[in-house]
């Protein structure tokens, strides 16, 4: 065996794989490709199968602001997703801290009832969160979508085993430099928690961005959240393929833009939680 | 400047006892040394000092003060831990004042204070720095400058030189004393480096299995041992220990055993005793053959460069000689061993304690 050899035989394996690779990234990039190609096509295109959208038109896009209140719908929509994962990243990151660093009797197994609500399916608690915010008066406001997932048992599964890892040192540094357990917490394990932090509020604010059922249930409208205002294009007699997909094509900007801007932490985020 | 009392301090940890009823005096600008080997319970006694773990029994005075219930904040006590536990996010500069942001000073008298000490420990041109960007020994300076910044009461250190290599080790053990002479602040220093000990400390504190062997300088610890455990902790090669038994012969006491004869120096008649003799390798010395002495062979003769320690077998027992090199023997030598009698040490053979002769009376366990 010459070191040729050995040099060579990689190299066409990794060709395979980049290969396999390709043509699994164009799967996953074509139906977006397809989606923001059909919100530029004329009108009368819409049907068309051509790859390139050609003549290119904006009339869609007009169409969906015309019949709907777009930007209405994604600044709603924006409010949920940013409350939303602020909301389960302070309540994670409270239970969290309090589960690592302090003593208390029951630990183990609050912590476990804690956890194990992650078992239970939405479906199970939809009606009797449903009656609370009823009975709140909490219905068809946007409070009454985000209160409901304020507690997140992932996010206080992820953000207790990043604390577990912790350096307890730092911890008793902190109280014998004479900070109080409060603000050790905001001086010393956040800034230490950043990356964490980050991908876990952007795994959460996706999440909540996508969100279709929940609000759906709650707000009772079809133009309140952007999701909900796709279902507006859609009819008995057909689909109104042009709005829909100009629609579509605004609500996956947002997570798009933020995608390409925090690659890293949305990567870290999916590999940490080890999930979806 | 401050005195540390610890009155039956003891720590469970459910069935396990870290911590067996510790009586210490430490005395204001002391540097006393909790020297003992992992697991012993020494770095919990520090803890239980800083505060920050709560004692099960016994109570803690600074000064005049009873710390048994106060909150390590409120402690007038800096530490330094083995892993430095420098803030990742916070530059040396911030590191170093962190202790003060705490307390509220001025921002101004931050700065000043914070160059302060830094120029003392020669960190002056680090401050910007985040520890990532920064040396073992220079890590271990910004803990020392983050303890050094409040002016406390006292410095209690958990083994501080253990994650430095040998050479810096010697360095900042040498800075640390001098640091505590130009002070004079009291220091509680946890380590199990008997070298450490023996450089550095005003008193060490041996510990065993949660007990507190024994109290007293090096030179006491070192050439009056108070048990097996002591003479064995301290001494590299520890102390040779070897079953005998004392016994009178011509109105001189002995001691007997396999190959051994060596005489204690002690006119007196007594009833035959077992114990246990211990002789330091540096106090052996090797004898004309077939005379009175311990008679070994030896197995292995290792240099040291300027010394040699030869190892040796004494009928079961194992013993080490140190002296300066050459010594002279070779693998497979018959020789005899002998050590002056004040260099001899007797220990109870159940207890392990340390047995002196009070004259008078026979001897008994101190």
């Amino acid at each position: 065996m010459t070191i040729d050899d050995a040099v060579g035989e990689p190299r066409v394996r990794r060709l395979g794989g980049h290969l396999v690779l390709g043509v699994l990234s164009l799967a996953c990039v074509f139906p977006v490709y397809w989606l923001y190609a059909t919100s530029v096509r004329a009108p009368g295109d819409v049907y068309s199968l051509s790859v390139l959208p050609w003549p290119l038109s904006t009339a869609s896009y007009a169409d969906a602001f015309a019949k709907n209140d777009v930007l209405g719908m994604l600044l709603n929509t924006g409010v949920v997703a940013v409350f939303s994962a602020l909301g389960q990243l302070l309540v994670a990151l409270l239970a969290a801290y309090a589960f690592v660093a302090w003593r208390f009797p029951l630990q183990r197994l609050l912590y476990l009832m804690f956890v194990g609500t992650w078992l239970v399916p939405f479906q199970a608690t939809m009606l009797p969160n449903y009656v609370l915010l009823s009975r709140l008066g909490l219905l068809e406001t946007l409070a009454g979508v985000i209160v409901p997932t304020l507690c997140s048992a992932l996010g206080v599964l992820l953000l207790r085993e990043h604390l577990a890892g912790f350096p307890k040192e730092l911890l008793d540094a902190a109280r014998m430099d004479g900070r109080s357990s409060w603000s050790t917490l905001w001086l010393v394990v956040v800034p230490a928690l950043r990356p964490a932090l980050a991908a876990l509020g952007i795994l959460l604010a996706i999440t909540a961005w996508n969100e279709y059922f929940w609000p759906a249930m709650v707000l009772q409208r079809s133009n309140a959240v952007v999701q909900l205002g796709l279902r507006s294009f859609m009819g008995t007699e057909g689909n109104d393929w042009g709005p829909l997909m100009a629609t579509a094509g605004l609500a996956c900007l947002p997570v798009l833009v933020l995608y390409l801007v925090l690659q890293r932490h949305i990567v870290n985020a999916f590999v940490r939680s080890g999930l979806k | 400047m401050s005195r540390i009392q610890l009155q039956g301090i003891t720590r469970r940890f459910g069935p396990v006892t870290a911590v067996d009823d510790v009586w210490l005096d430490i005395a204001d600008g002391e540097f006393l040394v909790l020297l003992g080997p992992s697991g012993c319970g020494k770095s919990t006694l520090l803890r239980l000092i800083a505060g920050l773990l709560p004692p099960t029994e016994g109570r803690l005075w600074l000064d005049d003060t009873d710390l048994t219930h106060v909150p390590p904040q409120q402690r007038d006590l800096a530490m330094v831990f083995q892993s430095y536990a420098l803030y990742p996010h916070l530059s040396v500069a911030r590191n170093i004042g962190f202790p003060l942001r705490a307390r509220k000073w001025p921002r101004a008298e931050i700065r000043a204070k914070v160059a302060e000490v830094a120029a003392t420990l020669g960190l002056t041109a680090l401050l910007d720095r985040k520890p990532k960007e920064l040396s073992g020994g220079q890590r271990q300076r910004v803990a020392l400058g983050r303890a050094l910044v409040r002016d406390p009461g006292a410095f209690l250190l958990d083994e501080p030189l253990s994650n430095l290599d040998a050479k810096l080790r010697t360095g900042t053990r040498a800075e640390i004393a001098e640091l505590h002479r130009s002070l004079g602040t009291t220091m509680v220093y946890v380590t199990h480096d008997q070298v450490e000990a023996m450089t550095m400390a005003t008193r060490i504190a041996l510990l065993d299995e949660g007990r507190l062997a024994q109290l007293g300088t090096p030179s006491e610890v070192y050439d009056r041992p108070a048990s097996v455990f002591a003479a064995t902790f301290l001494g590299s090669p520890a102390m040779n220990i070897l079953d005998a038994t004392v016994r009178s012969a011509d109105g001189s006491l002995a001691a007997h055993g396999k190959g051994i004869e060596l005489s204690l120096g002690i006119d007196a008649v007594l009833p035959d005793r077992p114990v246990r003799l211990g002789v330091r390798p540096e106090h052996l010395t090797f004898a004309p053959a077939g005379g009175r002495g311990i008679h070994a062979v030896v197995t292995a003769v290792e240099n040291l460069g300027s010394e040699e320690v030869v190892q040796c077998l004494a009928g079961e027992g194992r013993i080490a000689v140190r002296g300066p090199r050459p010594l002279g023997v070779s693998a497979g030598d018959a020789v005899t061993l002998t050590a002056r009698p004040e260099h001899l040490h007797l220990f109870d053979s159940a207890s392990g304690r340390r047995l002196t002769w009070q004259p008078e009376s026979v001897p008994a366990s101190v």
